[in-house]
């Protein structure tokens, strides 16, 4: 895709040459446009190298679209991100706009660090056309304190050629997931890949297996039981690798390319990395219990509340959301629209991969578990690596667990 | 007429010294005392994540130190620290005196063997941390390899993500860190022993064993006693290899006091509670720091050298 450079943007690319080579002062003094130009922070955690395309075409778009602004970015790895804005907290250095994971308006809504949005929000009058699940994600306390950035949710890829040749048919319970699993594990190949890292992306995980099993975080004494003997069956029947106790989902997608795992959980972020595979995959919802479900996960732009330039960050926010940027700049991303209006464009009318993972969205749940999130999280990590790596049984893990998980949850 | 040394010093020449004392202490005071002092500030105040910006959160005496003791976990990583310490400068150590013996003899390629070893200590803690995340891998790691060439398969391990296992192998890399170090200062000790003293003993009939005993121990004894202080100093406070390895996992298994303080902290924004844990997590290399400093101070007095 091209785009045409006009003047303001000449003068902005020469002048940020100029700047480098230590002319900036020269430069600006004589420019008359800078003086009502609003430059603002922007921090985001999108660190890797197939983000940046996307990332900088988004970002000179905005400098071209919304009059007057130029945007500083920032960029953190994905874990420290949460740290700076706390540090950020104490110093009073905190950016204007920053996109954070869907997951951190749990810590970050009762701070009083983001911008209430909610008068703007009404005012633009397009918040139907969101999905349920990432709009509702941004509502706290009756307040819109963030627009969603992006969406994606998680679902059981496989390698096709070995799921064939060892007659197998994709599994759509946990039974036929169980036996599938198990039929395709065979030398140094496991049956499924997952990712049970001490982390969020972790929890992230195997929330889905609680969902699933019919129980949820304020029931877990009885299904996080029945979630966490299902996955510890897996590994005592040698089809998932103990080792997963240590695995990103990074890792997980390079044990699948390797072809030394014939299934995987894992998001549509993997998309674009997969294409490059020498193998035929595909990909299907994950397997049900007692219900269907998989998780919601994404980004949020968000406003913080100390920006002198709150009205700016929302044009800029409101200007991201229209289809002819948003499209391009998600595309290139290997994710997911929050918009419903969006689904029928781009690739994800096309693609069968994404299609999937869109068609799972409206199913797909937030982590929506107030203030005290980040312990449940750690408890729930904590009582599945004791688990599979077999210092506990399922039911005792689950007992204790689901105490912690309580007070957490009674704590407001 | 010039002052004679060890007598008063003019007023000039006093207020001049203070004058080069002023960057040290302006950059302490800085860096150091304003930092421990808010520090100290928040672990008696109950501080939310939006208070932290231009403080606020009332005051709330003991509490946070009474919820962090009354917590097993950070019991649990206090025995960590201790057993991650204890290991790691037990076999620092010897493996450094071991080595600092070897390098003490001329023979060839001396030099460039002991710079080489000087690049385990160089590396920063994340790299090294990465290094051996990869070598103890069960599947790909070279460790595994190695003992699966020379053994049944059994002898290979999932070393980080068992729990019973994964500290020792985080204190193994922590020791292949901390060993140049050792090895380095322990050196330096040797260099100071008058060989006179093992020519002497040697003419005496005393064998190399008897020599090593008797007279290259007892003379290393305050080196020694230094390097394992600065070591318990470092050690007990190392955070960045053990987070890069397991972050603490599997469970809890690694989880060292520094990583309790960064998870209640960082993860759970109790800020509080975790000022406090950072000041508990400072008493260790405090006393540790106050006995070698008076040590110091006794063995320049008696005039000897450290």
């Amino acid at each position: 895709m091209s785009y045409t450079v006009d003047r303001r943007g000449f003068l902005r690319t020469a002048g940020a040459g100029a700047a480098a080579l230590g002319l900036g002062g020269a430069l600006a003094s004589c420019s008359s446009e800078e003086s009502s130009t609003v430059t603002l922070t922007w921090w985001d955690y999108f660190t890797l190298d197939n983000f940046q395309p996307g990332m900088n075409r988004l970002i000179k778009d905005i400098e071209q679209g919304v009059p007057d602004v130029r945007i500083e970015r920032r960029t953190f790895p994905f874990a420290e991100l949460d740290r700076q804005i706390t540090l950020g907290a104490i110093s009073g250095d905190l950016p204007d706009i920053a996109i954070v994971d869907n997951v951190a308006m749990n810590t970050l809504a009762g701070s009083d660090l983001l911008a209430d949005l909610t008068d703007r929000v009404e005012e633009w009058g397009q918040a139907d056309q969101y999905y349920k699940g990432p709009w509702e994600g941004c509502q706290v306390g009756g307040k819109t304190l963030g627009i969603p950035n992006n969406s994606n949710c998680l679902a059981l890829y496989y390698n096709t050629r070995m799921l064939e040749s060892a007659g197998v048919r994709p599994p759509t319970t946990w039974d036929e997931l169980a036996s599938a699993a198990q039929r395709l594990t065979s030398g140094d190949r496991f049956g499924l890949a997952l990712s049970a890292i001490k982390t969020e992306e972790g929890v992230f995980q195997f929330l889905p297996f609680l969902w699933q099993a019919g129980g949820d975080l304020d029931t877990f004494a009885t299904y996080g039981a029945t979630a966490l003997s299902f996955l510890d069956d897996l590994i005592a029947k040698g089809s998932l690798s103990e080792q997963c106790v240590g695995w990103t989902q990074q890792d997980v997608n390079t044990r699948f390319l390797n072809q030394r795992a014939a299934m995987q959980i894992n998001g549509p972020w993997q998309i674009p990395t997969l294409k490059s595979a020498d193998f035929d995959w595909d990909v299907v919802a994950l397997p049900r219990d007692r219900a269907a479900a998989t998780c919601l996960g994404g980004e949020n732009w968000v406003v913080t509340a100390k920006s002198k330039h709150v009205d700016k960050a929302w044009e800029v926010l409101e200007y991201t959301q229209r289809p002819s940027v948003l499209v391009p700049y998600l595309v290139s991303f290997g994710e997911l629209p929050s918009r419903k209006d969006l689904a029928d464009e781009g690739t994800w009318a096309s693609d069968p991969a994404l299609r999937l993972f869109l068609s799972q969205l409206p199913l797909a749940r937030p982590r929506r578990y107030g203030p005290h999130y980040a312990d449940i999280s750690q408890t729930v990590a904590e009582a599945e690596q004791a688990v599979l790596t077999g210092s506990v049984s399922a039911s005792a893990a689950a007992q204790t667990a689901a105490v912690k998980i309580d007070k957490a949850l009674a704590a407001q | 007429m010039r002052p004679r040394s060890g007598t008063q010093p003019s007023a000039h020449r006093r207020r001049a010294g203070y004058l080069f004392c002023l960057p040290g202490t302006a950059f302490l005071a800085l860096f150091l005392a304003y930092p421990l002092f808010y520090n100290a500030w928040t672990s008696v105040h109950d501080v939310k994540l939006g208070q932290l910006l231009g403080g606020g959160g009332p005051f709330n005496g003991l509490d946070n130190y009474r919820v962090v003791v009354d917590d097993p976990a950070f019991w649990h990583s206090v025995r960590l620290s201790l057993v991650f310490t204890l290991g790691s400068l037990a076999f620092q150590f010897t493996i450094g005196f071991a080595l600092a013996l070897l390098f003490a003899r001329p023979f060839p390629l001396n030099g460039l063997l002991r710079s080489l070893l000087l690049v385990a200590w160089l590396l920063p803690p994340v790299v090294s941390g990465t290094l051996f995340r990869w070598l103890l891998d069960a599947e790909s790691g070279a460790y595994n390899a190695l003992l699966r060439a020379v053994g049944p398969d059994s002898l290979s391990h999932d070393w980080l993500t068992d729990p019973s296992t994964a500290l020792a192998g985080v204190v193994l890399a922590n020791i292949w860190v901390g060993v140049p170090f050792n090895m380095l200062l322990l050196l330096v000790g040797l260099h100071t022993i008058d060989p006179e003293l093992h020519e002497a003993a040697a003419i005496d009939g005393a064998g190399p064993w008897q020599r090593f005993r008797r007279i290259t121990l007892p003379l290393m004894r305050p080196v020694s006693v230094t390097v394992l202080l600065l070591g318990l100093i470092y050690t007990f406070k190392v955070f960045d290899i053990v987070f890069v390895m397991t972050g603490g996992g599997p469970v809890d298994a690694t989880r060292v006091l520094s990583l309790y303080v960064y998870e209640v902290f960082f993860k759970f924004f109790r800020f509080g509670q975790g000022a406090a844990a950072g000041l508990l997590l400072l008493v260790v290399p405090l006393l540790t720091g106050v006995i070698y400093v008076r040590r110091l101070r006794r063995e320049e007095a008696a005039g000897g050298a450290v």
